[in-house]
């Protein structure tokens, strides 16, 4: 079952809605600042970000697949080559929703969306909390994969010799176990450092 | 087409009316050069000239729109 659109729905029908959208990313690009109100912003940011996701990318493949959304050419080309350069380094949340006041005809919440063009300047990090980050995440991860290996191993080791022979299997178990359970921790610790990696 | 069958009584209306209440919304309390400003939370402000004419909406210190 697909997920519901997250958000009200727009329109009068699903093709009505793609095409508010759409229109309103077109306006947001060209005029870089929209005064709309909150439930269109509110549904247009994830439309507009993806869009600038693929600007991002740039390659002919991405701008096929962004003038599917929007028809305009030129839109795309000023997306493509003005827009795209400016939010090379930011990483997400390419737009600013700013609340202005309530329209006066039907007190709509009315809010300025803007794209968010400024150079990035990133927040120091915090000694504490990479710290703390690093500290814990190694120790959690080299924990965990230990205890179900070692359950796993042996319970292998075991159901195999009692097939075996029954007689010589608790003292070969549990040498066994032993060292499977010494390689689970040297292949769990050498996963860790590339899990940290990622 | 369904008709109500009977009148609807004085205290019937009166009693359903009585729950038409507007709630009060949550401000947040400012000073603003002396002057204590009461607003509402997160929303961008009109910056006016000292003649009180409007000039811009600002919102953290940011021009964001027209008025």
């Amino acid at each position: 079952m697909a997920a519901p659109t997250k958000g009200p729905r727009l329109g009068g029908g699903p093709a009505h809605e793609r095409l508010l959208l759409a229109n309103l990313a077109a306006a947001l690009f060209t005029h870089k600042s929209i005064k709309t109100t909150e439930t269109k912003a509110k549904r247009l940011r994830p439309v507009a970000e993806r869009l600038i996701t693929f600007a991002k990318r740039g390659d002919l493949h991405a701008r096929r697949r962004v003038l599917a959304v929007i028809q305009d050419k030129n839109v795309v080309h000023e997306l493509f080559t003005e827009i795209a350069p400016l939010v090379e380094l930011r990483e997400g949340g390419y737009t600013r929703i700013t609340k202005l006041g309530f329209r006066k005809g039907d007190n709509a919440s009315m809010v300025q969306i803007e794209l968010v063009l400024e150079p990035v300047n990133p927040k120091p990090k915090s000694a504490k909390k990479t710290a703390a980050a690093a500290s814990t995440a190694p120790a959690a991860k080299a924990e965990e994969p230990e205890a179900p290996a070692e359950e796993t191993s042996t319970e292998e080791t075991s159901t195999d010799e009692v097939a075996t022979d029954e007689a010589t299997t608790d003292a070969t178990a549990t040498d066994e176990t032993a060292t499977d359970a010494a390689s689970t921790d040297a292949a769990a610790a050498e996963d860790a450092p590339a899990e940290d990696a990622k | 087409m369904a008709v109500p069958k009977r009148k609807m009584s004085r205290a019937s209306t009166r009693m359903r009316r009585a729950q038409w209440k507007a709630d009060a919304p949550t401000l947040v309390k400012t000073i603003e050069n002396g002057k204590t400003v009461y607003s509402l939370p997160h929303r961008a402000k009109v910056v006016t000239d000292s003649t009180g004419t409007p000039l811009y909406m600002e919102y953290k210190g940011r021009k964001v729109a027209d008025v």
